[in-house]
């Protein structure tokens, strides 16, 4: 019941923030597929699995926030390369901003409770 | 070479076609690509392409419901309900009634394998196919009943009526068939 509780308040807090963080992985460097969700997976409780990385990263693409290159691999096919555009680092300080001022306070709540 | 291992990203990635239905082409396609891209990837940086292997790439990826499921979410495309189904046994049974003789019978005897009449109904559509066994009586009584009066007339319209009540139920079952059919959505 407990954990039942938890899985639905991390799927809750997931779904907002899942696709900035998928941003900000691909800030500094541009990723393939495999190369990202991995990496999303080593994040604690951020994605259950991973196949469902791949509609978003469609989504992301469609709204212009990211763009795909195909790039030689050591090993095997060509891979896609996510990268992203202008509007996805836009998208990327916008949050990031609010990221920090929603947190501070939620944090201050949770810390102080009611207290003045 | 095709390997047990090639089998099951094969099975995995139709089960996931099959999920996407409801999705817009182009984006269907984008995300079967990069998932195939991804079990290739994964398969390229692991040593073995042992079966247990392929299993927990594809574990890892989750059921393909949950990807069309989140897919879904991600464009806000409703799930679309399967399309009822074409009444096949209710159409046979239909044209069956319209069909003398033979066909009477077998429309009387199929309308009971319905589950889209009701009791009431297939009572009437097993009445009206078998009613030309009435006229076949009739027929036979008839030319006893001797010259033509209130008795002989009474007859012949007996005989006409049993001719012509298959095709009364048949049109009758048609058009409770109809009201059935527009009223499932609601009844869910």
């Amino acid at each position: 019941m407990v954990s039942a509780k938890r899985e639905s308040l991390i799927t809750q807090m997931r779904r907002g923030t899942l696709e900035y963080c998928v941003l900000a992985l691909l800030r500094d460097q541009a990723r393939y597929g495999f190369d990202l969700v991995r990496s999303l997976a080593q994040a604690d409780g951020l994605i259950t699995s991973e196949g469902t990385i791949y509609p978003l990263l469609s989504r992301l693409r469609r709204d212009g926030l990211v763009t795909t290159t195909w790039h030689e691999s050591p090993s095997g096919p060509p891979r896609r390369y996510y990268e992203l555009t202008p509007a996805g680092h836009q998208a990327l300080e916008l949050f990031t901003t609010e990221w920090d001022r929603f947190t501070d306070a939620v944090d201050r709540l949770l810390q102080q409770g009611g207290s003045p | 070479m095709t390997t047990t291992a090639d089998t099951l990203v094969d099975n995995y990635l139709r089960d996931l076609e099959a999920e996407l239905r409801d999705l817009p082409p182009a984006r269907q396609r984008e995300i079967l690509d990069e998932v195939g891209e991804h079990i290739t990837a994964a398969r390229a940086a692991q040593d073995t392409q042992s079966e247990a292997a392929i299993r927990t790439v594809l574990e890892r990826l989750g059921d393909p419901a949950d990807i069309a499921a989140e897919a879904r979410e991600r464009f806000g495309v409703q799930a679309e309900p399967a399309k009822p189904a074409t009444p096949w046994l209710e159409v046979i049974t239909l044209v069956a009634l319209v069909v003398p003789f033979l066909g009477w019978v077998v429309g009387a005897v199929l309308v009971w394998l319905s589950r889209r009449w009701t009791t009431r109904d297939k009572l009437i559509g097993t009445i009206g196919g078998l009613s030309w066994v009435v006229a076949g009586l009739g027929t036979t009584i008839a030319p006893r009943v001797g010259p033509p009066g209130p008795a002989a007339i009474t007859v012949t319209g007996l005989i006409i009526a049993a001719f012509v009540l298959p095709y009364a139920a048949a049109i009758y079952l048609a058009i409770r068939l109809r009201a059935g059919t527009n009223t499932v959505p609601a009844t869910r």
